[in-house]
């Protein structure tokens, strides 16, 4: 794969800018800083994905990222927003051996990570050289596409390929996904129950509750009545 | 170590022999391929290894391990459209594990977060180093 012209100018610029949002979304001191830059930093990735021809991906990524778990991020943010950081009381980062150890840890990672990238590139190019063939073979394909309604584009086939692969090869993972998110929506909202709501569910171990109703004696009222 | 890593760096910017070497450098950077979606998502990947290991907020602790999520779905659809243009006849698993991966990374931002919130209403605290109830 080869970008060129237009999309290599973009895949520098988005590239760069997702590099740069994730650095500062780490780096932020106030935490809606680092959900605002965490949210450029994946709309950059979105738009890398449409220049790799992932265009349900990138929309997927948009929509469920930046319009779903982002937004609950933010919600969360706000209750239990502390103030004590924005006001540069309180360190942000861990304490400074544990920084450096982290900070060389992930250097070495670094080094690692492009060494193995570089060997297996190399090892791969080895293996299948890049093929000129299977260019033409592709640019042939993309003629026989339709053309879009602004004129400069070819609509792809790649959303309807992966619809289709998704409902027929990856039918059951589909299924077990939709449980998994089922459980997640159930388990959140057992987790994020005040101590009220748990009484007037009756689910609270009865040790607990006598504790607690010496400290507050309201929650008797929330009981539910056992006859 | 340096030895180890100069022919590294290298590698990301030149690819045919035979020219100048600044030439070189500009075709490569002009035709991003494979090689540079993968080094953008491992640079992604460790930002976010950064983030897990430096920060005190567990609410960026989590926005950085959705960074390093995100790395991995970079590098799958790149793979995904490198397999594609070698002609592969199964190249959008990538892109189909990539929609898995989003899946569970909501599902784990929802009860993540949903901790987070039991957390703070026992501990009043959102620092990592505070929460030490099994340590000893």
């Amino acid at each position: 794969m080869r970008l060129s012209g237009y999309e290599a100018l973009f895949f520098w610029i988005f590239a760069l800018a997702a590099i740069f949002a994730g650095l500062l979304t780490v780096m932020a001191r106030n935490a809606v800083h680092s959900a605002l830059f965490l949210i450029s930093s994946l709309v950059s990735v979105a738009a890398l994905f449409v220049l790799a021809g992932a265009e349900f991906i990138a929309g997927v990524q948009v929509l469920v990222y930046v319009g779903g778990v982002m937004v609950l991020f933010l919600f969360v943010i706000m209750l239990v927003n502390v103030g004590a950081e924005e006001r540069g009381r309180d360190e942000i980062f861990n304490k400074q051996k544990q920084v450096g150890a982290s900070l060389i840890f992930c250097f070495l990672l670094v080094a690692g990570v492009l060494y193995a990238v570089s060997q297996g590139y190399k090892g791969m190019q080895a293996r299948n050289p890049p093929n000129a063939d299977a260019a033409v073979q592709q640019a042939l394909r993309d003629r026989s596409l339709a053309v879009g309604a602004t004129r400069s584009s070819r609509i792809t086939l790649d959303t309807e390929k992966v619809g289709s692969s998704l409902y027929r090869y990856a039918s059951l993972p589909f299924e077990i996904a939709s449980i998994l998110l089922l459980v997640a929506i159930i388990g959140s909202v057992m987790l994020a129950r005040t101590l009220r709501q748990e009484v007037s569910a009756d689910d609270v171990d009865p040790e607990t509750l006598q504790e607690e109703k010496a400290l507050d004696p309201e929650l008797a009222k929330l009981e539910p009545k056992s006859d | 170590m340096l030895n180890l890593l100069i022919p590294t760096l290298a590698f990301l910017f030149q690819e045919e022999a035979g020219r100048g070497r600044l030439s070189q450098t500009w075709d490569a950077a002009a035709h991003p391929d494979l090689a540079k979606f993968l080094v953008i998502g491992a640079l992604l990947f460790i930002i976010g290894v950064a983030g897990v290991l430096t920060r005190r907020n567990i609410i960026v602790i989590f926005m950085s391990i959705e960074l390093i999520l995100n790395a991995a779905n970079l590098n799958f659809i790149a793979f995904s459209r490198y397999l594609q243009e070698m002609g592969s006849v199964n190249a959008v698993a990538g892109q189909i594990f990539t929609v898995f991966v989003i899946v569970v990374a909501a599902a784990e931002a929802a009860i993540g977060l949903g901790i987070v919130i039991a957390l703070y209403r026992n501990k009043e605290t959102i620092w990592v180093d505070e929460i030490d109830l099994l340590k000893w």
